[in-house]
């Protein structure tokens, strides 16, 4: 059976779920590299090209138009869309400006403007269509493996 | 030399934290500019920490990084204390510190292995490592594994660690779980004098006169001290602000810093070269052959620089874990609900600044120095010295941009920048 083709993907966030997941790699990952192959993950390699996808892992929040341009890239390019963790999930915390008062909003306007950030931050399943989730800030490994999981036969 | 013309982009820097883009700009063979871009987007935490009740910041401004969580809920955790004259108990400080080491081991570990180890070995990824080094991915994975257990023993997870709270933790170790975590500690011993040992050989070298800022804590803990520079500083925590300042960056989501007008360097390498004492007489025994290359101008020797602080964060960790007899204790409690103070520690990436002002048991104020923005300057400063001395060889135009772009991106990665963190630079409001 040919390998899984895996991208590991970042939006605005901390990076967290894609920190967690190299901690689960620590027992995981030279099991999993027998069925996939590791085509997109910039923490780990410089390769930048990620057509024809099995898997896309997407953590973050979509909360600027580059990010807008990003997600529906990986759409296109990935067959399953995983959005891993809370932040992928429900836009939180990057989507705390969304509930922003005046006072807040005034403080951020010329940076949402200069850095061309969409008028309120969103959840990847208010972008593009999700096709699983996995909970957790970060992620919750059991989750993480049992979803995942279920795409590599 | 090249009379050439030349604009070199570089975006998405890979094997780093967070992202960046770096342009440079060289004009009849000179370097004309240099502009690292941190394009992370903002989330606003300062804006969103206003009006949060204290107990609840650490775990919000956790989510700055990642990475490094555990720095920030630390730093923030301390701010809060000296804020509120909350008295952490010697427990506590140990728990901490126990913390503070899972955290480096890990940390260090990815940034070694993952992003470092490849450009060693000429290679993309430390997945395509040749079968006869193989064993390196295996000692990787176990030394980050044990540093993970660490986490999960101490403060309940490696990232966004919930038991660490202000005041206390507020869960009991497990006592019968502490004799295998030193074993395991023990297990991975040797393959972190393994790393030194690779550190120590590779030939590495880039030099260019600079200062180097650390806290300079006694048992190098990363937490309590005084911050020295090797222009001979001695700063006091709460007066960090009389001396360090902000330089705006055009076309980037962050501000750099100069340390007493000067660019400056923090990290790894800045602790051991102005505090390599205070390490652990475990380490000092079995590295010494190492420690002797401290103090260092050379860069590169962050990286030889963080693996013998993986070592001293197994030793320490070890001693406490043995010699501590942990038992429940309830958090401490803040004397007052409005203040001001200041929390400082050691991050994986160099000095942690966190300055709050309370109201009411609410946070009216915050201020953060993010280690990555302290070392921004300096990395410009290096990126131009290290394009200016390619531009002086007169290499085949294909090979010159080719070189520019390895070796500018080998020195940016030396320094273990974070991206995720450096977008974030809580403005000040003066009072």
């Amino acid at each position: 059976m040919p390998k899984k083709r895996v991208g590991i993907f970042s939006l605005t966030c901390d990076e967290g779920c894609s920190v967690y997941l190299t901690e689960i790699f620590n027992k995981k990952l030279l099991e999993w590299l027998e069925k996939i192959e590791l085509v997109y993950f910039l923490a780990i390699k410089n390769h930048t090209d990620f057509s024809g996808l099995d898997v896309a892992l997407v953590e973050g929040v979509v909360t600027s138009q580059k990010d807008l341009d990003f997600i529906k890239k990986i759409r296109e390019s990935s067959k399953i869309l995983i959005a891993m963790g809370t932040c992928a999930m429900t836009a939180l915390p990057s989507g705390q400006r969304n509930n922003f008062k005046a006072g807040q909003l005034e403080a951020i306007k010329d940076h949402i403007d200069k850095y061309h950030f969409l008028p309120k931050a969103l959840a990847l399943k208010e972008a593009v269509e999700v096709d699983d989730e996995i909970v957790g800030c970060p992620i919750n490994e059991k989750k993480f493996i049992e979803v995942f999981e279920k795409y590599l036969d | 030399m090249h009379s050439c013309d030349l604009d070199i982009t570089v975006s998405k820097l890979a094997k780093i934290e967070g992202h960046a883009d770096l342009d440079i700009k060289i004009r009849d063979g000179r370097v004309e500019d240099v502009t690292l871009r941190v394009m992370e987007n903002m989330r606003f935490f300062n804006q969103a920490v206003e009006g949060q009740v204290f107990k609840n910041v650490p775990q919000l401004v956790s989510r700055i990084c990642g990475t490094c969580s555990i720095a920030h809920l630390t730093a923030c955790i301390e701010a809060v204390e000296k804020t509120l004259d909350v008295k952490p108990s010697a427990q506590t400080m140990i728990l901490r510190k126990l913390t503070m080491y899972s955290l480096m081991i890990r940390d260090h570990a990815l940034h070694l292995y993952f992003f470092v180890l490849p450009d060693l070995f000429g290679l993309d990824s430390i997945l395509d490592i040749p079968e006869d080094k193989k064993e390196l991915i295996h000692e990787a994975l176990h030394i980050k594994e044990a540093g993970n257990n660490l986490s999960n023993l101490i403060a309940g997870r490696a990232v966004h660690a919930p038991f660490e709270q202000v005041g206390g933790f507020s869960n009991e170790v497990d006592k019968t779980k502490i004799p295998a975590m030193i074993e395991e500690l023990k297990s991975i011993r040797q393959y972190a004098l393994n790393l030194v040992e690779i550190f120590y050989v590779c030939d590495w070298e880039f030099k260019r006169r600079t200062n180097f800022v650390a806290l300079a804590t006694d048992d190098f803990s990363y937490l309590e001290g005084k911050i020295k520079s090797s222009t001979g500083a001695v700063v006091e925590e709460k007066d960090y602000w009389d001396h360090l300042h902000s330089v705006v960056l055009p076309y980037s989501q962050a501000s750099g810093f100069e340390f007493e007008g000067r660019e400056f360097m923090v990290g790894a390498l800045a602790r051991l070269n102005l505090n390599k004492e205070s390490l652990h007489a475990d380490t000092k025994r079995d590295a010494a052959r190492y420690l002797a290359v401290f103090p260092s101008d050379n860069i590169y020797h962050n990286n030889l620089a963080q693996a013998v602080e993986i070592l001293h964060s197994i030793d320490h960790a070890i001693e406490l874990l043995a010699k501590t007899e942990f038992k429940k204790e309830e958090p401490a409690k803040p004397a007052k609900l409005t203040g001001e103070g200041v929390g400082v520690i050691e991050a994986p990436r160099g000095t942690l600044y966190y300055w709050l002002g309370i109201d009411e048991g609410k946070v009216r104020y915050a201020n953060l120095v993010i280690p990555t923005a302290q070392n921004l300057v300096n990395m410009r400063e290096d990126v131009k010295k290290i394009v200016g001395d390619i531009c002086a060889y007169n290499l085949p135009m294909a090979e010159f941009e080719a070189r520019i772009k390895q070796e500018v991106e080998k020195i940016i990665r030396a320094y273990d920048p974070c991206m995720s963190c450096a977008a974030h630079f809580l403005k000040v409001n003066w009072v």
